[in-house]
């Protein structure tokens, strides 16, 4: 077909298959890809840093070309979709020659073919030996595991023995693979995302938050039953940890412990254990309260605005906590999360009195009116509050992607350890008329040591063919 | 590197150099025994290491020999260096394991440690399987330079932060390592096929300027204002890196160093200048003056390594970030010293293809032979970095939930990924040999190089362990 008559659909075909156009391709994804590993990116950079780093016009330019985020620029998803079409492409323009190589094997080599493969050896053998010589070849191919096939055309016959002709397929398994890694990579980009959601101890939520765009609904609660830390005798954290339960209608359908490398999976959900940390809230305060007017002192488990009944006539209720308190202009406030200096507000609701008492410990001035409770208190444990940080993620595609990797990896062993190599043999004539069993090989790749291998059996057919004329001597005497 | 001027000088005949060898390495031992003795411990990773670098620098020498020489019965001594050092490596290897409780692949001088027990492995395989023993001429002496390294950033074993904690980081961190040290490989065949395919030595001056350039231009990224040279705060105590914040690192300035580090740039690129006045010109004494300049060029680089080393050995400098005076160390800046290194040592083995081209060339195998193993090895490298890629991926979604977040570092190495492919498209479907394909898998070399080195020190993200 001429270059003119040909459509514009087949013509972009054509390019599309080129393996030049494949390296072009390639080419400009690792410039583009270099460029986005130098240039700051935006959704990983704040954008403070961004415009310290860049001067407003160089930003505005480099936003404009999306040079900011090349890895999800309009751009670049285009670029690699074109190189999955490349691959395809190329692909299938190359598979019916392989298959037809694959399928139909040159099995019977004519003269031509024998005279131009480089790999050959030729041995002389009798005129009568013909058929023993092609039963001792068809032996030792077999032992050298090429499982000969005899081979009977009109005016000829020969073997025809060959290993691993699967390898010469196997350059399709790992573009096969390459597609189904593209695949998993666009559905996870189209249909997943990424969330964070943080739990404190006995909380559960339906909702999570998304990096960007709004909340989302689960269809089921996640609860955190507890979470913790551990850590190595110098200080380090060495485990986080997170009990986790799902609940569904009212009912805990999975429990598991998550920690670092270990997520919980549900629904098509994952949560990971992405931080720990204090929420500078209280979850439990242990007290002693002991009757000012004599008599026994009793221990109560208090939490946050959290009321307890001290006698028939009196209840105390936790108002304020303040894990690292500090005063200014006759207030309280806390300074930071840190359990460092920390203040109670207790509230002493007396029926009797029909008041209001502030309790405050240690007693601050001006704000504390211990002296008039009818109990006094004594701290004996605080048990802080701490949230567990989640990452939720969704990657339906994440199947494909690690079913390519695996086909991957077998492909490329398949491509690179196997060798396709074929051995002919055929009883030939030489120009003296010497019989001759011309034997001839070739492998697709590695041809060094297939040569090496090809020499070997050789070498062994031709210790073994020089056996015969001498039992054929032998024989008559024998007799 | 001292050794290999010495070998120059005196060409040893037969025995001589084996016995002197053998001499130095007992010598060096019993010191080191003397030592041992006095202190009690006798086996801990680091009287381990050093043992392996006695028995290595024997080996290096030995290896040189050989290279310089071509007196067969060198190798012989050669090998039976490396085993013992490789005995003794293994035995840091284990004892840092045993100690550590994980696999050593978490701290750079952990990394150095597998990569030097790996190059000496890959060097003993090349030199019985294939038969290239000239091979430790060129592995011997990095190995030397890796555990002369960790000598200097020998670390303490730091406790493994939750995230590193994973059966499936160590599997590929020790497939990065296998695969790297495949590439390495592949390098120094393609190197060797460009000299047995009669590359004047002149382009290979131009080469080694040119790499010298790159590396200096990336130390001195570093520069600072008044001429000073940014390195990170060392915690002598901690013996970590100090962090201002997570991720962020508290830098120091070295005043004057970077005017240094500046004019041995100059030094490193006259010979590349000198070079292609010569192209244009055509003035052999220029070659000669070229020549020279690279002598100019290795001294002042030694001289410059020589003054990083001190300066950043001890002494406090001030930050530009943080009022007050903060300490520093040589193992807060492994890149640097790495880049000053192995500029060196690049320059020296020019000088020896300078010298002993002839020699070099009739000891090394045929160019189509270099070739195919080029071709092998990349062919062994390829699946491995393949493996690598999924095994980090694997991890980084168990870890963080997703497997592919185009970071510096994984893009980088999607990038060498890239090229290798191409490497092997082109040789497939298009018959590339020779030249080409040895050019190609130099470059892909380079970029392992920057994907190891360059993303880690340049460019920020997630690998900040590594």
């Amino acid at each position: 077909m001429a270059a003119p008559t040909l459509s514009v659909p087949r013509r972009i075909w054509q390019t599309l298959a080129a393996i030049k156009t494949g390296v072009i391709l390639l080419i400009v994804v690792v410039v583009l890809s270099a460029a986005g590993t130098v240039i700051l990116q935006r959704p990983a950079t704040d954008p403070d840093e961004m415009t310290r780093a860049y001067s407003p016009q160089v930003l505005r330019l480099l936003d404009t070309l999306g040079l900011t985020d090349v890895f999800h620029a309009w751009w670049f998803v285009l670029l690699l979709s074109l190189v999955s079409l490349s691959i395809i492409a190329a692909s299938i323009q190359r598979f019916p020659n392989s298959w037809r190589f694959y399928s139909r094997s040159y099995k019977s080599p004519d003269e031509a073919f024998r005279r131009a493969i480089p790999v050959r050896a030729l041995i002389p053998v009798n005129d009568h030996n013909e058929e023993k010589a092609l039963s001792v070849a068809d032996r030792v191919l077999q032992k050298a595991g090429f499982r000969p096939q005899r081979i009977v055309r009109e005016n000829s016959f020969s073997l025809f023995g060959e290993r691993h002709r699967f390898s010469q397929m196997a350059v399709y398994i790992v573009h096969l693979s390459l597609l189904l890694i593209f695949t998993g990579g666009t559905i996870d980009a189209l249909y997943g995302w990424r969330a964070f959601l943080t739990l404190t101890r006995g909380q559960q939520s339906t909702q999570v938050q998304p990096q960007n765009g709004k909340v989302r609904d689960l269809p089921f609660a996640i609860r955190c039953d507890g979470a913790g830390q551990e850590n190595y005798a110098d200080g380090s954290p060495k485990r986080w940890w997170s009990d986790l339960a799902v609940v569904k209608n009212g009912q805990v359908v999975l429990r598991k412990q998550i920690v670092v490398n270990e997520p919980l999976v549900y629904g098509g959900l994952r949560f990971y254990q992405a931080s720990y940390g204090k929420t500078g809230k209280l979850d439990k305060l242990l007290l002693t309260a002991t009757p000012r007017n004599g008599g026994p002192a009793e221990e109560l488990t208090i939490g946050p605005d959290e009321t307890v009944s001290l006698d028939p006539y009196a209840t105390v209720r936790l108002a304020e906590f303040f894990p690292d308190y500090a005063l200014g202009d006759g207030q309280v406030y806390a300074r930071s999360n840190d359990l460092q200096n920390p203040a109670v507000h207790l509230i002493v609701q007396s029926k009797a009195a029909n008041k209001a008492i502030n309790v405050w410990m240690p007693p601050i001035p001006g704000l504390e009116q211990n002296a008039s409770s009818p109990y006094s208190f004594e701290g004996k444990d605080v048990q802080m509050a701490y949230f567990t940080g989640l990452e939720v993620s969704h990657e339906p595609g994440q199947w494909a992607v690690w079913a390519g990797v695996v086909v991957m990896g077998i492909g490329l062993i398949l491509v690179f350890y196997f060798v396709h190599s074929r051995i002919w043999v055929a009883p030939a004539r030489d120009v003296h008329g010497q019989l001759n069993l011309w034997i001839g090989g070739s492998a697709n790749k590695n041809k060094d040591a297939f040569e090496h291998r090809f020499h070997a059996i050789v070498k062994q057919l031709e210790s073994e063919l020089k056996i015969f004329p001498q039992a054929e001597l032998k024989k008559p005497f024998l007799r | 590197m001292a050794r290999a001027a010495r070998v120059d000088q005196q060409p040893a005949t037969g025995t001589t150099l084996v016995l002197m060898v053998g001499l130095g390495v007992a010598f060096l031992l019993f010191m080191a025994f003397l030592n041992v003795v006095k202190n009690g411990n006798l086996l801990n990773d680091s009287n381990l290491l050093y043992a392996a670098l006695i028995f290595y620098c024997g080996a290096g020498t030995l290896y040189l020999g050989f290279g310089i020489t071509g007196t067969p019965a060198y190798i012989r001594y050669a090998s039976l260096a490396t085993w013992a050092g490789l005995l003794a490596n293994t035995g840091a290897v284990a004892h840092r394991w045993y100690e550590a409780g994980h696999p050593p692949f978490a701290s750079i001088y952990e990394m150095l440690l597998m990569f030097v027990w790996t190059l000496a492995v890959l060097t003993l395989i090349a030199e019985k399987k294939y038969d290239v023993k000239v091979i430790g001429t060129v592995t011997m002496p990095v190995a030397i330079v890796g555990v002369v390294l960790m000598q200097l950033l020998r670390t303490e074993v730091h406790p493994l932060v939750p995230a590193l904690q994973s059966t499936w980081l160590h599997v590929h961190v020790t497939l990065a390592m296998l695969a790297y040290a495949a590439c390495a490989l592949s390098f120094a065949l393609a190197m060797m096929f460009l000299i047995q395919d009669q590359v004047k030595t002149e382009t290979f001056l131009a080469a080694t300027s040119l790499f010298g350039i790159a590396t200096y231009l990336g130390i001195l990224t570093r520069f600072e204002k008044w001429g000073g040279l940014s390195v990170v705060a060392w915690d002598p105590e901690q013996k970590a890196e100090v962090f201002l914040s997570r991720g962020v690192r508290l830098y120091l300035v070295i005043p004057d160093l970077g005017w240094l580090l500046l004019l041995v740039l100059g030094a490193v690129a006259a010979p590349l200048i000198l070079y292609s006045v010569w192209r244009n010109g055509h003035n052999k004494a220029m070659l000669d003056i070229a020549n020279r300049a690279m002598f100019l060029s290795i001294s002042l680089q030694v001289l410059a390594l020589l003054f990083f080393a001190l300066r950043a050995r001890d002494g406090r400098y001030a930050s530009l970030d943080v009022d007050g005076l903060f300490p520093t160390s040589l193992a807060a800046s492994p890149f640097i010293l790495s880049g000053l290194v192995g500029s060196i040592f690049v320059s020296l083995l020019y000088l020896l293809l300078l010298w002993r081209r002839e020699e070099l060339q009739r000891m090394l195998p045929g160019a189509e032979e270099l070739d195919r193993l080029t071709y092998k090895t990349i062919a062994i490298a390829f699946p491995l970095l393949t493996l690598m890629i999924a095994a980090g991926a694997y991890w980084a979604n168990r870890t963080w939930g997703s497997y592919w977040s185009w970071d510096p570092k994984e893009t980088w190495a999607a990038i060498t990924w890239l090229v290798y492919a191409g490497y092997l498209h082109m040789r497939i479907t298009r018959g590339w040999r020779g030249r080409r394909a040895a050019y190609f898998a130099i470059l892909g070399f380079a970029i392992v190089m920057f994907t190891f080195f360059g993303v880690t020190y340049l460019l920020p993200g997630l690998h900040a362990y590594a």
